[in-house]
């Protein structure tokens, strides 16, 4: 019998349900990073070096053109990457870690009244639209996006949470955390070692698809003139900035929002080829 | 049958209220989380302590926490929401002269979004050709991924900037000129609403065209128009009228923007002007507004979900 090459295995793997949608989506996402990272650190601009006459239209030495300060676009378009995602992972993977612990706790509480009070207030902060509630706390907490990951990690706790009690209320009822309780291991341990896996499966599924909404959710910000502050290159308030100079160059809008799309559309692949696997269709 | 119909739906009125009262609080709680007090943040340093202190009390923020708190429920069941620091107008004064723009903008995407979304999404899953599947699937991803101000932007760049189509300064509220203004807005968020519609009912479309019924409905030879509206559409509404509610208090957070960039004037744009100039007040009006909107809107769509599908969890 012959072993099968990576090659092989690889198409193997795209032909099942969603690995397609994976694969694009990851190479699109490795792309964009890769450029997050070469162009502002080895490029020959700075993303807030002012290099040339603006509006300057495409041309070799600046692919994008100059914005309206005679600013390198390529440079600042992709020296966004890094503050977008990475802002982004902040605002998801602190909701994330919050949420889930909360929502084991809750799964495993017995107190009627802990469970009812927290239970309604994680109603009422998911009432609110998530920009509604971001905007209105950035009046008291001051534009920035230091203040919009502390926004997200004090409300967006309680989506993760609702999934991670159900979750939890599920996997509690198990064999095997019985068999555990059987065995004698203590609480600390089952909790860490056999409830926390088992939830978190599931609020890691959703943090996926949240990242897209926290991406745009902080542009968006960004956009209303909340979010980055000048001179940080960020594609929510380079838009914003090519607002006004739309007769000029359209291309102070259309390079960050298409890297906007794209990133946000890298995800979602990801996100919906994890889910048609799941669901083996 | 009936009796337990009429329990479970004054259970989901009951989870209504008590929502409602957590949003109460959180408006209220909203200026007082955070540390720091308002009052002097909003006043700059070097401002006399009466003008400090005057301020704290327009802002109910004297006294313990509790007796502010039934002071701020005393106001609302008086319908007082504060005054605005900026225009020294009442905030329900503002909040009832912009909110019917924003609401018409949302009811009117939602019924072209709804007229465009069944139509499309009941043949691509009655058909279900995987070229057509494949592509629908990739569109409608693509365009949920691009946030709402892109697509606005890349709208005006085309209907603006390039044909004079559609104004983005200035309204005018008589009803035939208004169109002028509203038609791009209206247009964008019906892409959006479209996109998320149509692929819920795509799912609920194919599940159901699994079921029994159907299959019985064929042999049984039911008429075109009654098979499609109840053999099909009726089953599979469920999961798209409870989305739909959810996705139109999504929308009332996407107006914020969306007014912005049209300026309209509407209730997001006056949340955004609220926070730029740190009319507290208005701020805390408006989410509380918004919050109670989003309740209300949540509930009906459970309902009429349960009503349209007795099988539905709400």
């Amino acid at each position: 019998m012959k072993l099968k090459t990576r090659w092989a295995n690889f198409k193997d793997w795209i032909a099942l349900p969603g690995g397609f949608g994976i694969f694009s989506g990851l190479t699109m996402l490795v792309i964009i990073i890769i450029l997050g990272i070469i162009i502002p650190n080895f490029g020959p601009y700075k993303s807030d070096a002012f290099v040339g006459e603006p509006f300057a239209a495409p041309s070799l030495k600046h692919p994008f053109g100059l914005d309206q300060l005679g600013r390198d676009l390529m440079t600042r378009t992709f020296s966004s990457v890094g503050v977008d995602l990475g802002v982004a992972f902040l605002g998801v993977s602190l909701p994330l870690v919050i949420g889930t612990v909360i929502g084991i706790v809750l799964g495993l509480a017995k107190n009627k009244y802990v469970l009812s009070l927290v239970g309604s207030l994680i109603d009422g902060i998911n009432a609110f639209p998530l920009l509604i509630i971001a905007v209105a706390m950035l009046t008291f907490l001051g534009s920035g996006l230091k203040s919009i990951v502390i926004i997200l990690a004090i409300t967006n706790w309680a989506r993760y949470a609702r999934i991670s009690r159900t979750r939890a209320v599920v996997v509690s009822k198990q064999n095997y955390i019985e068999a555990a309780k059987t065995l004698g291991y203590s609480k600390k341990r089952i909790i860490l070692k056999h409830m926390t896996p088992n939830v978190s499966s599931e609020t890691v599924a959703y943090a996926l698809s949240d990242f897209i909404l926290v991406i745009i959710i902080i542009s968006g910000l960004s956009f209303l003139g909340l979010g980055a502050q000048p001179p940080t290159a960020e594609w929510g308030s380079m838009i914003a900035d090519g607002r006004a100079f739309l007769t000029e160059s359209a291309g102070l809008i259309l390079f960050p929002g298409l890297a906007l799309c794209w990133s946000a559309v890298a995800l979602s692949f990801i996100v919906e080829g994890i889910s048609r696997r799941d669901r083996g269709i | 049958m009936k009796n337990q119909a009429f329990r479970i739906l004054i259970g989901r009125l009951g989870r209504a209220l008590s929502v409602s009262f957590w949003v109460m609080v959180i408006s209220f709680a909203i200026m007082r989380i955070i540390p720091g007090d308002p009052a002097s943040a909003r006043l700059g340093a070097g401002v006399e302590l009466e003008a400090i202190e005057e301020l704290r009390k327009t802002l109910n923020l004297n006294g313990s926490i509790f007796s502010q708190f039934t002071n701020y429920v005393m106001d609302l069941l008086q319908g007082d929401l504060g005054t605005s620091l900026q225009t020294s107008r009442t905030v329900i004064d503002i909040v009832s002269s912009t909110l019917p723009l924003t609401l018409y903008l949302i009811i009117s995407s939602t019924f072209f979004a709804l007229l465009l979304s069944i139509p499309i999404s009941t043949s691509i899953a009655w058909y279900a050709k995987a070229p057509i599947v494949y592509a629908f699937r990739g569109i409608t991803a693509v365009i949920l991924a691009t946030p709402n101000f892109f697509i606005a932007m890349v709208g005006i760049l085309i209907f603006t900037v390039r044909v004079n189509w559609a104004p983005v300064f200035g309204y005018d509220p008589q009803f035939p000129q208004n169109f002028k203004f509203l038609w791009l807005p209206i247009l964008v968020n019906t892409l959006i609403m479209t996109s998320v519609i149509s692929r819920v009912l795509f799912s609920s479309v194919t599940e159901t065209k699994e079921e029994e019924f159907v299959e019985t409905g064929i042999i049984r030879g039911v008429g075109r128009r009654r098979f499609f509206w109840f053999y099909i559409l009726k089953p599979s509404m469920a999961p798209t009228v409870v989305l739909l509610s959810y996705m139109m208090g999504t929308m009332l957070g996407a107006t914020v923007i969306l007014e912005t960039i049209f300026s309209l004037p509407g209730i997001g744009r006056e949340l955004v002007n609220a926070v730029l100039t740190s009319d507290y007040p208005m701020v805390q009006g408006i989410l509380l507004i918004f919050g109670v909107i989003t309740v209300f809107l949540s509930f009906t769509g459970d309902v009429i979900a349960y009503l349209l599908d007795r099988r539905v969890k709400i």
